[in-house]
């Protein structure tokens, strides 16, 4: 798939991951590469750019192996532009599958 | 590559950015391989998954200069920004590229064609100094009102120039975000 294409996409799996729970880095990097193909390093900027943006906040907690971990949690910021960007993807999305039916149907 | 391959690599991109920033993007790479360590994967696997340094580091330094660009535009900080931008993918060259060229353009134009105006009488007198017998009345007046116009016109230049700079660095905001996974535009 287009790579502009799948990192339009990748900032909405992000939030809407933390929706649900707290994740750190390497859960939610791995939540997504099991379902989509991406170079999993960029997940990190755009961390990174939504924590700037206010859309959610970092804590560490210990964990039993290894070093401790941060964790991303969602704000009320990041919950409101997760449902705007849910409307658009729905949006989009049905627009896009209204087109390929009409287009698979008459070949 | 292993890890600290990997982590050398992104930190000698990365040398433009404030040492606390560095550390903290560094820190977050270095937690990514210490918990898949933890899950049995090896070093090169997983830098493997995370693909090259390289452009990991170019997505993270556009935003650095696009952030800086906001809290003081100076010709410098735009350029480096419009730089940045541009080398995160050939789509960009395209389509930030040309609209700042044509912005610029048309910024320098209005300043040239304003100041133009403005040094009319002036050179008005020159050629009074130098050809007294072209003296016309009308050439005064009509170089008289385009000095009016052209400081009108300077004026109006400040407000768009300042403007145009906020209107672009969004524009760039938008391709950062557009780039890096953003949809909201």
């Amino acid at each position: 798939m287009n790579i502009q294409f799948k990192k339009g996409a990748l900032e909405l799996c992000v939030l809407a991951l933390l929706n649900k729970q707290d994740h750190y880095g390497y859960e939610l990097v791995k939540k997504i590469s099991d379902r989509i193909a991406i170079s999993e390093g960029s997940v990190y900027p755009l961390l990174r750019r939504l924590k700037k943006e206010e859309y959610f906040t970092t804590y560490l907690q210990e964990s039993q192996e290894g070093p401790s971990r941060k964790y991303y949690q969602l704000t009320d910021k990041g919950r409101d532009h997760l449902n705007d960007l849910l409307k658009e993807w729905e949006h989009f999305s049905e627009g896009v599958n209204h087109i390929i039916e009409e287009g698979v149907s008459h070949e | 590559m292993n890890k600290k391959e990997f982590l050398t690599s992104l930190e000698t991109r990365l040398k433009k950015l404030s040492n606390e920033e560095r550390e903290d993007i560094l820190q977050d790479f270095s937690e990514h391989f210490e918990v898949g360590k933890a899950e049995g994967k090896t070093e090169e696997e997983i830098a493997h998954s995370l693909g090259s340094p390289g452009q990991i580091g170019k997505e993270i330094l556009a935003s650095y200069y696009v952030d800086k660009v906001e809290t003081s535009s100076s010709t410098t900080n735009i350029f480096k920004a419009v730089w940045a931008v541009i080398g995160l993918s050939f789509f960009n060259l395209v389509i930030v590229l040309g609209p700042f060229i044509a912005l610029v353009s048309l910024i320098v134009a209005g300043w040239a064609i304003g100041a133009s105006f403005v040094v009319s009488p002036i050179l008005f007198l020159i050629n009074i100094a130098v050809f007294p017998d072209a003296f016309m009345l009308f050439d005064l007046f009509f170089s008289i009102t385009l000095c009016g116009l052209g400081l009108l016109l300077i004026v109006g230049m400040l407000y768009v120039s300042r403007i145009s700079i906020k209107g672009f660095v969004k524009y760039l905001n938008y391709n950062v975000n557009l780039v890096k996974g953003g949809m909201n535009s």
